[in-house]
C-alpha cells in the first residue's frame, strides 16, 4: 500500500469503529469487577443554605459516609496567579453550608444503585435556607447572603483591556449600535454520563480508578493532592468515553470520593453518574451576559468596540483551571478576525448559587462570536448594505498575516475572505435572496445569516502562563515502540473519546515509520502505560499529541535506519523507511527483521547501538499563543412568525484548519460541534427560578438537537498550512461549535428584517422570537 | 443488605422487606435464560449487570435519548422503560445478538465506510432503530430517515453520516433484493 | 435514577386484576406499557407498592369493530394504530396522531388506555379521544360504566378514573365518509409533548363538529364557540370565536404567547379540516 492511502492526508476509516458496532466497547460502566457496591450520593435540594446536621437512620449506618466520615479527604483549591482572583475552597462532601442544587452531601453505599438511591432518601439534612444569588449581574459587588460569606462581594475576579482610544472612536463615528446580549446556561450532555469504578489493588500497592474522564494524567495529580497520597501509589484509567466536549476536562467531588471510599471500604465501589445529577452536578456552560457598544464609520469599517462581559461561573471552581478563564478568553475572542483600531472590554466572573460552570467545545469563543457577528449585521443594517460586505470590509486580509488583533492574538496565516466567500457560494445566497423577494407559499419568512471567526487552537505555555494557570497544559507526548516483530504501539498522554485519535495518531506514525497503519497500536487514557500529558480539549490533540507522536517516530525511524544501514552494508544517510522496510541503495530489511535484531539478537547491531526499539518524545508547537482555524458558518432558516418555529432549512461551513491529516474525520469533528452549537443556538437551557432551582432536570426540559430537525450539513475547505506545526496542522475540534449561534440569529434576525425584530438571547425559542415580535410591533406603534 | 432481605430506604423499608423475586423465563439473543429478579429491575439493567450485556447502554433513564433501544419480541423498545419481569416470556434481542442478520452487517458496514459513529456510545441502539427502519420501510429518503431517529440521541456526529449510512445500507439491501428475484 | 423497591403481579384476567387492585388500598398502579409509568417510577415520582401488570391480558387487547363503531381495548398500542393494523374509525386522524407521538420504540409498547388513564395534560389522546367524541369503558369491582372522553379527564393527571376501576376500552363512533378533520401538534422536536395541539373534526352526516385543544394546563378545552362557528362554516368569525372560548377559560392562566399558539393551532386545525 503507498504512503499517501494511509499517512497524512488520507481519510484512514477507523480502527474504533469495529468494537463499538458489535457493543463491545468498553465504558466504565461495562467494567466488571467481583464484590463490586454502588454508591448513590445525596444532594442539596437547596441553592443556598447552611447544614445544621445530618442525620443517617440507625439501620443505614457504616453505609452511608459525610465528611467527617472521610478525614483523609481535603478541600479541592485552585490556585490562580491572576490578580486579584478569589479562590474558595470546595469540600468534596458539604460540610457546614451548601451553595447549588444538587451539591453533594453523602455518599451512600449498596449492593445496587437501586438500594443506594433508597438509602440516599433515607439521610435526612436539617438546613437553614439562605437566600440564594441569583442574578449575576444585579448580585456581582455584594447580596444579603454572598455565595462566600467572607468575600463580601460575589466576584471571583474582574479585569479590564483596552487598546487604542474608544472614545476618540465613539466621536469619529457614524454610526454607534448598542446592544444586549445573553447567551444562556446549558449542559455539555455527553451521551454517556460521567462515572468512576475505584478499587485498591494490592499486589501493586496502589488504587486504581477507572473514570470517564478526558484527562487521566492530571486527575492523577489532582487525587494525589487532595487524598495526601504518592502518585506511583494511583492509577488511573479512562476506558472508552461515551463524549466529553470539555465538562469531563475537570476534576469533580464524586471522583474524590470514590477513591476514598475504595480505600476506606477496601473492596471495588462505583458510581455512574444519572442524567438526572448530571442535568445538576457536572459542569454547567456559557452563561453570558454582554453589553455592547460598537462604532462604525458609514461604510460600515469598524471603529472601536467597547463591551461589558459578565459571565455566571456558578458557585466553586473546578480544577484545575477554576472559573478565571472564560470572561477573559471571551475579552480576548471578541474583535475575532475583525481589524479593530480601538477596543475596551470590562469583565466579571460571578460567583451564584448554581452549579460551577466548566469549559464546553468552544468555551468563551461562542458567546464572543454570537456578540461580533450580530452586530457586524447590525452595522450592515444601519449602513444599508449586505452584511458580508461589511463581514469582508472588516476581515483581517491574507498580505496582512500574521496579524495582531487589537486584543492581542496573533493570527497566523489565511484567507478570511474566501470562506466568507465560499460559505455564500455553498447557500447559493443570491438564489435565496431572489427567493425571499418571492415570499414562500406557506408565509413562513425566510431569512439567511453568516458569521466568521477566528479559532485560537492548540495553544500552549504562553498562553496559559499569561492566563495565571497553576497548570500549564503545554505539552504532549508519545512513546512510540517497536516489538520484536515490528508491530508497533504508540502510547500517548492524550485521550481520546470519539476523535479517532486510535486512528489518525497511528497515520502519523504510519507517514514518518512507513508502515501500514493497520499495525499500529494506539494506547491511551491509561497512566500505567502512559508518558504524562494533559488530555484532550483546547483542540489542542492533533497539533499536540500528534506532533509528540511524528517527533518519537522519527527518532525511532533513525534508530531503525542505523540498524537498517548495518544490516544493508550502506551508509545510514543512504537508508530511509518504506512500506515496512528500511530501503538501502541496492536493497531492502523488512522492519520486522530490524525489530528481531534489536530484540532478540542483538549480535547483529551495529557497534555503539543500543538494544530495544523505544522512543520519548514530547512536542509543543514553536508558537504556543496558538494555530488560527477560522471558518464562516452560514444557515438558512424559515421563521414562522405566528408561532415562533423556526425550522433550519439549510447549513454550510467554509473552513480552514491547515493540513488535515485524515479529511474524513476533519469533517465529522465539524458536523458534530455544528449541531452541538445548533443546540446552544435553538434548543439547550437551563433556566433557574428566583430561588435557585434548576428547571431543566430531565431530557424532556432539556431538549437535545435530534435527527429530525437538523439539516444535512454543507462543507468547504480552504487548505492554509500554519508554519508553525508539523504537517501545517491547526487545531479543529471545538470550531464546529463556535459559529452556529451567531449564524442562525442572524439568518432570524434576517428572517424577522421586515417586522424589524431583533433576537439577541440563545436559544432562540418560539417564546423568545415571539417577545422580539411583539417589541418590535411596540417600537413601531411608538414611532 | 440485598434486595430480598430489606433495606434501609425510608419511604420504602416495609415494601421493600415485602417484595418478593419474579421467576423470569426470557428468550434472549436467541437462548432461554431463566432467572430470579426483583421487580424493581429493567430490563436494560437485567441485561447489563445479570447477563453482562453492556452493548446496552443508559443515557438518560426516562426514555428520551434511545441509547438502550433493544428488540422485544422482534420490536425496538426502551430497556429502561421495560421491567425484566414484564419480560417474562418475550424475545428480547440485544446488539450482541444478531447472528448473521443481513441487515445489521449491511449498516454495519455503512456505518464504519461513512464514518457514522464516534465515541459509539449510541451506535449500539442506532444499529437496531435503522434496521426497524430498513425493515419496516422507512428508510426510503433521506427526510423519512431522520424521522424515524427522532428518538435516538446521538451527541457526537451530528447525524448526517448516520442518515448517508442508513441510506446506503437501505438502498444496498433493496439491490440485493430485486437481484434476488 | 432506578425505580423504588416494588412487587409485581400479572394476572391472568381482568377480573382477578380488579380484584387485586381493589384489595390494594390505594398503593398498587396498573401497568400496562409502562412507557409514562416505569419513567415517572425511575425518576421516583412515582413510589406504588405493587404493579398489576395488564399488558398482556386478552380482553384490553382486543379490537371489536361494529357498523357504529370501533372498540379499541386499553392496551392496544400506538403502533399499532400508527400501521394500521386495527380498524380504523377515525379516517386516518388516528394513525397521524399515533404517528408523531413520542418514538417508535415507546409507540410500541405504550398504549391508548394508559396514555388516557394517565391524562398528561400535554399528551395527544385525551384531546384527540374527545374531539371524536369517544367513551372510555370503565370496569370495577361492582361492575363497567361508561364515561365520554370528554368527561373523563378532569385535570393536569386528574381522572374521574376510581382507584379501583381500570379503562377497559374504549370506543369511537366511526366517522362518516365524508367527514373531515384537521390536526396540528406543535413541538419544538419531534416526538416531544405538545406546545400547543389543537384537533378538529367535522361530520356533517353525522351533525357534529368540534374543536379541541391538548396541552392546555389540564383537560382538554372544548373550544365551544369556535366548534360552532365551524359547524357554520363561518370561517371569518373563527378567531374571535377561538379567543372567546379562550378567555372564558381563564382557571388555565394561559399567557400572551400560550393564548396565541393556541389559537393559531386551532385556525390551522379547522383550515386543514375545511380545505
Amino acid at each position: 500500500m503507498p504512503n499517501d492511502a494511509y499517512g497524512v492526508g488520507a481519510s484512514l476509516l477507523r480502527k474504533e469503529d469495529n468494537r463499538h458496532l458489535h457493543g463491545r466497547g468498553q465504558f466504565v460502566a461495562d467494567v466488571k469487577l467481583p464484590g463490586t457496591v454502588d454508591v448513590a450520593f445525596v444532594r442539596s435540594p437547596h441553592a443556598h443554605a447552611r447544614i445544621r446536621s445530618i442525620s443517617v437512620p440507625p439501620e443505614a449506618r457504616g453505609h452511608v459516609f459525610t465528611a467527617v466520615d472521610l478525614p483523609r479527604v481535603t478541600p479541592i483549591r485552585v490556585v490562580s496567579h491572576s490578580t486579584g482572583a478569589k479562590s474558595p475552597p470546595w469540600p468534596p462532601l458539604a460540610t457546614d453550608k451548601v451553595r447549588y442544587v444538587g451539591e453533594a452531601i453523602a455518599a451512600c453505599v449498596a449492593p445496587s444503585r437501586g438500594e443506594a438511591e433508597d438509602l440516599a432518601a433515607a439521610v435526612t439534612v436539617d438546613f437553614e435556607v439562605l437566600e440564594p444569588v441569583i442574578d449575576p449581574v444585579r448580585d456581582m459587588r455584594g447580596s444579603r447572603h454572598p455565595v462566600h460569606e467572607h468575600w463580601g462581594d460575589n466576584l471571583y475576579i474582574e479585569h479590564a483591556l483596552q487598546a487604542g482610544d474608544v472614545g476618540a472612536a465613539a466621536r469619529a463615528a457614524e454610526v454607534t449600535l448598542t446592544r444586549e446580549f445573553r447567551m444562556q446556561r446549558q449542559s455539555g450532555a455527553p451521551l454517556e454520563c460521567r462515572g468512576v469504578l475505584a478499587y485498591r489493588d494490592h499486589r501493586l500497592d496502589e488504587v486504581v480508578l477507572y473514570a470517564s474522564t478526558q484527562t487521566p494524567h492530571t486527575l492523577r495529580v489532582a487525587l494525589g493532592e487532595i487524598l495526601g497520597l504518592e502518585e506511583r501509589r494511583i492509577r488511573v484509567v479512562a476506558p472508552d468515553v461515551g463524549g466529553g466536549f470539555g465538562p469531563k476536562a475537570r476534576l469533580y467531588p464524586e471522583e474524590i470520593i470514590l477513591a476514598a471510599l475504595a480505600l476506606e471500604l477496601d473492596r471495588p465501589v462505583r458510581w455512574i453518574e444519572d442524567r438526572g445529577e448530571h442535568l445538576l452536578a457536572t459542569a454547567h456552560t456559557r452563561d453570558h451576559h454582554y453589553k455592547a457598544t460598537v462604532y462604525a464609520d458609514r461604510q460600515g469599517r469598524i471603529l472601536g468596540l467597547d463591551a461589558e462581559i459578565v459571565v455566571d461561573a456558578g458557585a466553586y471552581g473546578l480544577w484545575p483551571q477554576g472559573p478565571y478563564h472564560e470572561a477573559g478568553m471571551v475579552a480576548r475572542a471578541l474583535p475575532g478576525p475583525y481589524m479593530i483600531p480601538n477596543y475596551r472590554a470590562r469583565h466579571y466572573t460571578v460567583a451564584t448559587n448554581k452549579t460551577p460552570l466548566g469549559p464546553y467545545r468552544g468555551v468563551g469563543r461562542p458567546g464572543a462570536c454570537f456578540v461580533v457577528e450580530r452586530l457586524v449585521d447590525e452595522i450592515a443594517r444601519a449602513v444599508g448594505r449586505e452584511p458580508n460586505e461589511v463581514r469582508t470590509l472588516n476581515l483581517v486580509r491574507p498580505e496582512q498575516m500574521p496579524f495582531t488583533t487589537i486584543s492581542g492574538m496573533r493570527l497566523d496565516s489565511g484567507d478570511y475572505g474566501a470562506s466568507v466567500k465560499l460559505c455564500a457560494e455553498l447557500l447559493d445566497l443570491p438564489a435565496i435572496r431572489a427567493r425571499q423577494l418571492q415570499g414562500e407559499p406557506d408565509r413562513r419568512l425566510l431569512g439567511i445569516g453568516f458569521a466568521a471567526f477566528a479559532e485560537q487552537t492548540a495553544h500552549g505555555a504562553a498562553e496559559f502562563a499569561a492566563r495565571g494557570a497553576s497548570i500549564i497544559p503545554g505539552f504532549e507526548s508519545c512513546t512510540a515502540r517497536v516489538l520484536s516483530d515490528g508491530s508497533v504501539v504508540l502510547m500517548v498522554g492524550i485521550q481520546s473519546h470519539g476523535q479517532g485519535l486510535e486512528t489518525v495518531l497511528s497515520q502519523v506514525a504510519a507517514e514518518e515509520l512507513g508502515i501500514d497503519p493497520a499495525c499500529i497500536s494506539v494506547r491511551h487514557g491509561d497512566t500505567e502505560s502512559t508518558a504524562f500529558g494533559f488530555g484532550t480539549f483546547a483542540s489542542r490533540s492533533m497539533v499536540m499529541s500528534g506532533g509528540a507522536v511524528a517527533r518519537a517516530s522519527r527518532m525511532l525511524r533513525d534508530k531503525l535506519c542505523r540498524i537498517g544501514a548495518h544490516l544493508l552494508q550502506c551508509e545510514v544517510a543512504q537508508a530511509h523507511c518504506a512500506d515496512g522496510m528500511v530501503v538501502g541503495p541496492r536493497g531492502a530489511v523488512p522492519i520486522a527483521e530490524i525489530a528481531k535484531v534489536a530484540h532478540l539478537r542483538m549480535d547483529g547491531l551495529p557497534q555503539g547501538v543500543d538494544p530495544l526499539l523505544d522512543a520519548t518524545a514530547t512536542y509543543e508547537p514553536a508558537i504556543s499563543t496558538g494555530v488560527f482555524s477560522y471558518a464562516t458558518h452560514g444557515a438558512v432558516v424559515a421563521v414562522d412568525a405566528d408561532t415562533g418555529f423556526i425550522e433550519l432549512l439549510d447549513y454550510a461551513v467554509a473552513e480552514d484548519c491547515g493540513t488535515m491529516v485524515n479529511p474524513m474525520l476533519v469533517e465529522g469533528q465539524i458536523r458534530g460541534g455544528v449541531v452541538q452549537g445548533i443546540g446552544t443556538a435553538l434548543f439547550e437551557e437551563i433556566p433557574y427560578d428566583e430561588g435557585g432551582q434548576p428547571l431543566a432536570g430531565t431530557l424532556a426540559d432539556y431538549l437535545m438537537p435530534g435527527a429530525a430537525e437538523m439539516p444535512a450539513i454543507k462543507i468547504g475547505h480552504l487548505h492554509t498550512p500554519t508554519p508553525h506545526t508539523e504537517y501545517g496542522m491547526k487545531g479543529m475540534g471545538e470550531g464546529g461549535a463556535v459559529a452556529p449561534p451567531a449564524a442562525i440569529a442572524n439568518a432570524v434576525r434576517d428572517a424577522l428584517f421586515s417586522v424589524g425584530a431583533e433576537v439577541n438571547e440563545t436559544p432562540l425559542t418560539p417564546r423568545r422570537i415571539m417577545a422580539a415580535i411583539r417589541k418590535a410591533g411596540e417600537a413601531h406603534v411608538r414611532t | 443488605m440485598s434486595e430480598a432481605g430489606g433495606n434501609a430506604g425510608a419511604a420504602h423499608n416495609q415494601a421493600s422487606s415485602a417484595v418478593r423475586l419474579t421467576a423470569i423465563r426470557i428468550r434472549l439473543n436467541g437462548s432461554a435464560v431463566a432467572d430470579d429478579v426483583p421487580p424493581r429491575l429493567s430490563l436494560a439493567d437485567f441485561l447489563r449487570e445479570r447477563r453482562n450485556l453492556t452493548g446496552t447502554h443508559l443515557g438518560c433513564e426516562h426514555g428520551v435519548c434511545g441509547a438502550c433501544t433493544v428488540l422485544v419480541d422482534g420490536e425496538p423498545a426502551r430497556s429502561c422503560l421495560m421491567l425484566a419481569c414484564a419480560c417474562d416470556e418475550r424475545e428480547v434481542e440485544t446488539i450482541e445478538g444478531f447472528a448473521g442478520d443481513p441487515v445489521i452487517d449491511a449498516l454495519r458496514r455503512t456505518f464504519h465506510q461513512h464514518h457514522a459513529l464516534q465515541c459509539g456510545y449510541c451506535t449500539p441502539a442506532m444499529l437496531i432503530t435503522a434496521r426497524d427502519l430498513i425493515l419496516r420501510q422507512r428508510a426510503g429518503s433521506a427526510r423519512e430517515i431522520r424521522d424515524g431517529l427522532a428518538g435516538n440521541i446521538c451527541r457526537c456526529t451530528g447525524y448526517t453520516n448516520i442518515v448517508t449510512a442508513i441510506a446506503e445500507a437501505a438502498r444496498e439491501l433493496r439491490r440485493g433484493a430485486a437481484n434476488a428475484q | 435514577m432506578k425505580a423504588p423497591a416494588v412487587d409485581y403481579v400479572r394476572p391472568g384476567s381482568l377480573a382477578e386484576a380488579i380484584d387485586l387492585l381493589a384489595k390494594s388500598q390505594d398503593e398498587a398502579r396498573v401497568i400496562a406499557g409502562g412507557q409514562s409509568l416505569v419513567a415517572m417510577m425511575n425518576l421516583r415520582v412515582a413510589v406504588p407498592r405493587l404493579l398489576i401488570d395488564i399488558a398482556r391480558l386478552p380482553e384490553l387487547t382486543a379490537v371489536a369493530d361494529d357498523t357504529e363503531a370501533v372498540t379499541l381495548g386499553a392496551c392496544v398500542t400506538h403502533a399499532a394504530i400508527e400501521d394500521a393494523r386495527i380498524a380504523d374509525p377515525s379516517r386516518g386522524l388516528m394513525p397521524k396522531v399515533a404517528s408523531g407521538l413520542a418514538y417508535r420504540a415507546i409507540r410500541n409498547r405504550g398504549t391508548i388506555g394508559g396514555s388516557l388513564a394517565l391524562s398528561d395534560p400535554a399528551a395527544e389522546w385525551p384531546g384527540v379521544l374527545t374531539a371524536l367524541d369517544a367513551e372510555a369503558m370503565l370496569c370495577g369491582p361492582t361492575g363497567r360504566r361508561s364515561l365520554k372522553c370528554a368527561e373523563f379527564t378532569t385535570g393536569i393527571f386528574e381522572t374521574r378514573l376510581g382507584p379501583d376501576e381500570i379503562v377497559e376500552s374504549i370506543r369511537i363512533r366511526k366517522l362518516s365518509p365524508e367527514a373531515r378533520w384537521g390536526y396540528v401538534k406543535l413541538c419544538r422536536k419531534s416526538g416531544e409533548f405538545a406546545s400547543a395541539l389543537a384537533v378538529v373534526v367535522c361530520d356533517r352526516a353525522l351533525g357534529y363538529w368540534r374543536v379541541v385543544l391538548g396541552a392546555a394546563n389540564g383537560a382538554p378545552l372544548v373550544l365551544e364557540s369556535a366548534s360552532r362557528v365551524v359547524s357554520e362554516g363561518a370561517m371569518g368569525q373563527l378567531q374571535e370565536a377561538v379567543r372567546d372560548d379562550l378567555d372564558r377559560a381563564a382557571d388555565r392562566h394561559f399567557d400572551e404567547f400560550q393564548l396565541n399558539l393556541h389559537t393559531v393551532v386551532a385556525m390551522r386545525a379547522a383550515q386543514q379540516a375545511l380545505s
